[in-house]
């Protein structure tokens, strides 16, 4: 089977449930995620959606599990004609308590070999990463624009 | 030829020069690197080894490059098998660059071996080593104490 995907691990320095809640809260986000506008609905089966700043589609998708404090799984389409033209791509986070920390891996792949998509994620997890370990250990983020 | 690859990104809230120093201070290293300390004079051409606290020798190699505040590249053995060592050298190399006002760590480790003992040893060290530099500058303290 053909397939991209990108694989990362950090570990911050609070529990699974604080690591959860910032992963799914739209006001954390707007410390962390370059204050791109996100709303979900978060159920399985709901939608979710993360927006440019003046409101148009950046990416979407569903969420596809939901055990909090330790799994998140979404599925992850592109409103980027190019990107999008891929198809849909899976998105799962987990989360492990290591003592008072969190191990948190995300994998993000797609049934496509050399995807556009998996590489812009490439790029862009290790910032928003970077930006939400550094704002629940020391209550400021890394980096304040994106940075291709 | 399949080659192996391992690449992990960080962005860390301090200046590059900061972040070179502090990543190759021996006492930052014995914080963050659980304990272990690179037995070498990074000069190019020569050797390096990695010594862990009970005395263990694990990994080892050459130093091929050292531009301080920017790039470091070794060759790289993993030596904690006879299958490991069989392996040869692989490559690991670790830039520093500015990332607006804050310093972007990538190591980037690399083997002509499929399936390679090394980068599976290494892919599951760097996530913990780097979380603890990266934990350490910018709180004062690391985040994991043990391997």
């Amino acid at each position: 089977m053909t397939e991209s995907s990108f694989h990362y691990v950090t570990y911050i320095g609070a529990a699974p449930e604080a690591v959860w809640a910032a992963l799914t809260s739209p006001e954390a986000m707007e410390t962390y995620f370059f204050a791109l506008p996100f709303e979900a609905d978060w159920k399985v089966g709901g939608h979710w959606r993360r927006s440019y700043p003046d409101g148009a589609l950046m990416t979407e998708g569903e969420i596809l599990e939901l055990d909090r404090p330790n799994r998140l799984v979404m599925s992850w389409r592109h409103g980027d004609p190019e990107k999008r033209r891929e198809g849909v791509s899976r998105c799962v986070m987990e989360l492990e308590a290591v003592g008072a920390a969190t191990e948190l891996a995300v994998t993000h792949s797609i049934e496509t070999e050399n995807s556009r998509l998996i590489a812009s994620a490439s790029g862009a997890w290790p910032q928003v990463l970077s930006n939400l370990k550094s704002f629940m250990e020391s209550g400021e983020i890394v980096l304040r624009h994106y940075h291709s | 030829m399949t080659e192996g690859r391992f690449v992990y990104v960080t962005y860390i809230n301090t200046t590059p020069r900061k972040l070179w120093d502090a990543m190759m201070s021996p006492e930052f290293m014995k914080q963050y690197f659980f304990g272990v300390t690179f037995d070498t004079d990074w000069k190019p051409g020569s050797d390096w080894r990695m010594i862990h606290t009970d005395g263990d020798v694990t990994d080892a190699g050459q130093i091929i490059e050292f531009n301080p505040p920017s790039k470091l590249e070794l060759s790289w053995r993993h030596e904690m098998s006879p299958e490991a060592k069989a392996e040869g050298y692989g490559r690991c190399r670790m830039e520093v660059e500015p990332a607006g006002e804050a310093a972007k760590l990538t190591i980037t480790h690399w083997s002509e071996v499929e399936n390679s003992r090394m980068i599976a040893a290494v892919s599951g060290g760097w996530p913990q080593i780097i979380s603890n530099l990266k934990s350490l500058i910018e709180t004062g303290k690391v985040v994991l104490a043990r391997f």
